[in-house]
């Protein structure tokens, strides 16, 4: 159900202010979004003021900067800090990106940083995507074929086929689109979202893949796949600078040649 | 409230409707034919003499008039029905409010697509 | 100690903690032998760093002209600098053969030829016809290679049912009297305790690059199941050995392939002198790895570097043409604007020699069984227990590994492990009851650190430990230097006495998960910087200006490191195994190693 106000328990109030150390002259306010769910306390916005004269360029330096000097507690998920792992995705200065590909540089005023709208939060910047990861597997991600492969060496592929895979297996999961979705936000307990529909399109367009009907099968539903109604959000937040929109007018495509 | 469903077991919930595609396709064609008709009844009533009553119903009195009005009243309530579902489906959750809501705005335009088929074949046949 | 943690017991026939290349090749190839089947992470698997490897993965296909595996072997051990083990060689350059079709099987979207055949680039070190010519051994997937086999086998997991535990942080092993039984876990979404008891416990935990202050490893590579086997009393093998990636970004430490120099990319320094013409005629650009960075700092040690400071080289690919750059290699265009706001098709990238692998790790046999040393016996197998990928030290890297070599390595071991387990362990087997004194070990380890009341912030030290390591044992090491090093090391070791932990929960403390990567890191540096102290040769990555020379007769052997509770290390040796598996090969005797 599209629920347009916050729950009472969700509702965000005013935190704590960290300073910056003595001396820093360059510095950049950082307001994080904090939940701490053993105090089960309504979550609250802590502002810190980073000293940008000793800070690396992304946004993920200056939260692993402000984990390390200014508060040890602040809680996020970060891996390989080159925007290919997908982990360090959240809401930053309004819009879903990678912490670790995002330039300070190019955000004006204040740096708002939030967890990934419309998620369950587990802690401070940690959000419970299990939901998301399932309707991943719901796809069934994988290649499918009856007809068996050579024994002893590879299935072939035109480069032009392979191409067709190009802006569709990229997907690193990071969830920025699904969760930049407002049909997903309004509907993410039936509409598989962005990434898992990019996903399985991935499988669609491969020739190798011999499931091209039962995967359409799969997708013909009003809520698994026609609650896009391309609004291109995700194409638009994307940090692999994919278009989902595309994949999914694509599979819309397929299912209506298939008609006649 | 504990759950135990795991979560692909919710996120598979029904499986597919097997569905879907023909509302969308519909959706799209039925706002294409939308486009020649609704310039047609701009360019018509704005090229009419005059909008007294006894002029508009001559005007809809025309074989070929009548006809495109009779499209025109058919093809805008069904769009306007598979677009309100769409609205409707997006933003209420609860399955029975939802149902109910979609059949009565079914039954309104089915309404309201009746009445003005009816209107215009009373005039074309009186 | 208080040891009131809520535990959840779970009994599999094995786990395996790591869910990169190796550890989910082994979760899908056990789970679909019918073995019940856990793999704990700490990340969502497609997060694990395989998913940065980008250049390819060699087998010898011959797809684009002719190659054979003995080529690739030959190439391999003089890579290592004759300090692989022969018998494991064999059997990955083998196996690679195999290994690449079934990935391509599985699903992964290999580039093709306009045959339709996977597609190969030349990379460094790959050579034909025992070093004649240039082989093109690399199987990619555009730049993205590591990314696509990683997605894919996690594709495969979930078909297979595989069984995941996601974020999960591994503690400890459970060892009783020597053999592995199972491991401990802390769930960081509920931090709720998690004790599996397992037939074997398979390590596949990757590397600890983040030993060093600049490393293209992610954050997470912190080498927790090298940790785990030190704890346990067991030794790591060669960990002296650390690959400095010769195309690091500048500043970033973000990873360039060595692909964009199999494509035809070169290095150049401050007089734009294609100097690794210099260094290694015949390869030039596409020498193996430690010849390249030790070339690019002897440049930036004579004052031949780019930038204001001359301190670092310049790699060209504006001459491949905008059709190469996209199609082959898109995902490096891309790290180069956003890290050093580079146009690749204009201007070269700013690199540097950057911390990339351990080719050191868990000594195992090729079918990824732990060995130690015992009684005098090199090869005791450890009952229960395995290790893989850049966790393990087979030894199929040697001193040096080749590029490309690795992702080869994951997958032909990840396999190897779950044939093993299969003939090892029957399906459902029961187990014997573990009691509780079995993992009390594990829970006071996790309650000390978690109430770690010091004064020195984990942050602090493990800038203290990152900085040290950078400094002196680097590319380049001396013996002054590295005593030096290891009183810091000391130092700071001892101050991890005084660490404290600021957060005092248990649901997703990663202040907590830090401090304990930290402790693992730790005791990692020490058997580096110790080891590299001890070796008074250069063989490979270990290059010493006070042994200049390769010593044959003293040092072709392997280090074995154990550490005390305090990190303090101990050596022994294994000696390099100079013997194949089959007659299909013969063995490579030590020579000169010249590109």
């Amino acid at each position: 159900m599209a629920e347009f106000r916050l729950p009472s328990n969700s509702i965000v109030g005013p935190g704590k202010h960290f300073p910056a150390p003595e001396g820093a002259t360059n510095t950049r306010t950082v307001k994080v979004y904090r939940y701490d769910p053993d105090s089960g306390k309504n979550p609250r916005i802590d502002s810190y003021d980073v000293d940008m004269d000793s800070c690396g360029p992304m946004v993920l330096d200056a939260i692993i900067k402000i984990k390390n000097e200014m508060d040890s507690t602040l809680t996020f998920r970060r891996s390989c800090r080159e925007g290919i792992c997908g982990s360090c995705a959240m809401n930053i200065d309004g819009g879903n990106t990678l912490a670790c590909t995002m330039a300070i540089a190019d955000i004006e005023g204040d740096i708002t940083i939030y967890p990934l709208p419309h998620q369950p939060i587990i802690k401070d910047l940690v959000s419970d995507l299990t939901n998301f990861y399932a309707q991943y597997a719901s796809v069934e991600p994988w290649l499918k074929s009856d007809s068996p492969a050579p024994p002893d060496r590879e299935r072939l592929q035109t480069p032009e086929d392979r191409e067709k895979l190009d802006g569709a297996y990229e997907c690193i999961l990071c969830a920025c689109c699904s969760t930049s979705c407002p049909s997903y936000w309004w509907n993410s307990d039936r509409f598989l979202g962005p990434a898992a529909l990019l996903a399985s399109y991935r499988w669609l367009a491969d020739t190798r893949d011999d499931a091209t009907g039962d995967r359409l099968d799969d997708l013909e539903d009003p809520f698994k796949l026609y609650r896009c109604h391309t609004i291109m959000n995700c194409a638009q937040v994307c940090p692999k600078g994919l278009s989902p929109a595309k994949a999914i007018a694509e599979t819309k495509k397929m299912l209506v040649q298939r008609r006649g | 409230m504990s759950n135990f469903r795991t979560p692909l077991s919710q996120v598979k919930g029904h499986g597919s409707a097997k569905e879907g595609t023909a509302h969308f396709w519909m959706q799209r064609v039925t706002a294409i034919a939308m486009v020649p008709l609704v310039l047609w009844l701009c360019f018509s009533v704005a090229s009419l003499p005059g909008m007294s009553q006894e002029e508009i119903r001559g005007w809809l009195s025309g074989p070929i008039t009548s006809v495109l009005m009779v499209l025109l009243i058919l093809v805008g309530f069904y769009h306007a029905k598979l677009g309100l579902q769409m609205v409707i489906e997006d933003y209420i959750g609860n399955h029975g409010l939802r149902t109910a809501i979609v059949i009565g705005v079914t039954m309104v335009c089915a309404f309201f697509a009746v009445l003005g088929v009816f209107s215009v074949m009373r005039i074309a046949f009186a | 100690m208080t040891n009131a943690y809520k535990i959840i017991d779970h009994t599999y026939d094995v786990v395996i903690v790591g869910a990169g290349g190796a550890g989910l090749r082994a979760t899908l190839g056990m789970a679909a032998q019918g073995l019940s089947t856990a793999c704990i992470t700490k990340v969502f698997p497609t997060r694990s760093h395989t998913v940065a490897a980008q250049g390819g993965m060699s087998a010898s296909l011959g797809n684009m002209g002719e190659d054979h595996w003995n080529w690739h072997m030959y190439d391999t051990i003089k890579g290592s600098d004759w300090l692989g083990d022969q018998d494991a060689i064999e059997y990955m350059c083998r196996e690679a053969v195999p290994a690449v079709i079934e990935l391509e099987h599985f699903g992964v979207p290999f580039s093709r030829t306009e045959e339709g055949k996977i597609y190969q680039r030349p990379f460094g070190g790959m050579t034909t016809n025992f070093g004649e010519g240039t082989a093109q051994r690399t199987c990619a997937a555009a730049d993205r290679t590591g990314h696509a086999i990683l997605h894919t086998l996690y594709q495969q997991s979930i078909k297979h049912h595989a069984e995941f535990y996601i974020e999960h942080f591994a503690i400890d092993l459970i060892m009783v009297d020597g053999e592995c039984k199972g491991v401990i876990s802390l769930d960081l979404a509920t931090g709720i305790l998690h004790r599996y008891q397992a037939h074997t416990v398979v390590l596949a935990t990757g590397g600890c690059g983040r030993t060093y202050f600049s490393a293209t490893s992610a954050h997470t590579c912190t080498g927790d199941g090298n940790a785990m086997v030190l704890r346990a009393g067991l030794p790591l093998q060669d960990m002296e050995f650390v690959q400095f990636h010769p195309t690091g970004i500048y500043g970033a430490g973000v990873l360039i392939t060595e692909g964009v120099r199999g494509e035809g990319g070169y290095l150049t320094n401050n007089e734009g002198e294609r100097f690794m013409e210099r260094y290694a005629p015949n390869a030039k650009d596409l020498a193996s790895r430690d010849v390249v960075s030790r070339s690019m700092t002897m440049e930036i040690n004579g004052g031949r570097g780019v930038g204001p400071d001359n301190d670092h080289c310049y790699l060209n690919l504006m001459h491949l043409g905008n059709d190469v750059i996209e199609k082959r290699l898109p995902g490096i265009s891309e790290s180069a604007r956003i890290f050093a706001g580079v146009d690749v098709n204009k201007e070269p990238i700013p690199v540097l020699p950057t911390v990339h692998y351990n080719m050191g790790g868990i000594p195992t046999n090729y079918h990824g069984e732990v060995v130690t040393l015992k009684d005098g016996n090199p090869d005791t197998v450890v009952p229960g227990l395995m290790a893989i990928g850049e966790a393990a030290c087979v030894s199929v890297h040697g001193a040096n590994r080749l590029g490309s070599n690795s992702l080869l390595d994951i997958v032909v071991f990840g396999r190897a492990a779950a044939l093993r387990a299969a003939e090892l362990i029957k399906p459902g087997s029961p187990h014997k009851p573990l009691t509780p004194e079995d993992s009390a070990p594990a829970l006071d380890h996790l309650d000390r650190i978690r109430h770690a009341k010091g004064s020195t912030g984990t942050a602090q030290i493990r800038d203290n430990m990152q900085r040290t390591m950078q400094k002196h044992a680097a590319v380049f090491r001396t013996g002054d230097s590295l005593q030096e090093g290891l009183v810091k090391m000391r130092d700071i070791v001892d101050s991890f006495d005084d660490v404290k932990v600021d957060d005092p929960n248990l649901i997703w403390n990663t202040d907590l998960v830090e401090t304990l990567e930290l402790e693992n890191l730790l005791h990692q540096a020490q058997t580096i910087i110790y080891g590299a102290n001890n070796r008074p040769e250069s063989r490979g990555a270990h290059a010493r200006d006070d042994f200049e020379e390769r010593d044959d007769e003293n040092w072709m052997k392997h280090t074995l490191a154990w550490t005390d509770e305090k990190a303090n290390v101990s050596v022994d040796y294994r000696p390099v195994h100079m013997y194949t598996l089959t007659d299909d090969c013969e063995v490579i005797p030590p020579k000169k190693r010249v590109y």
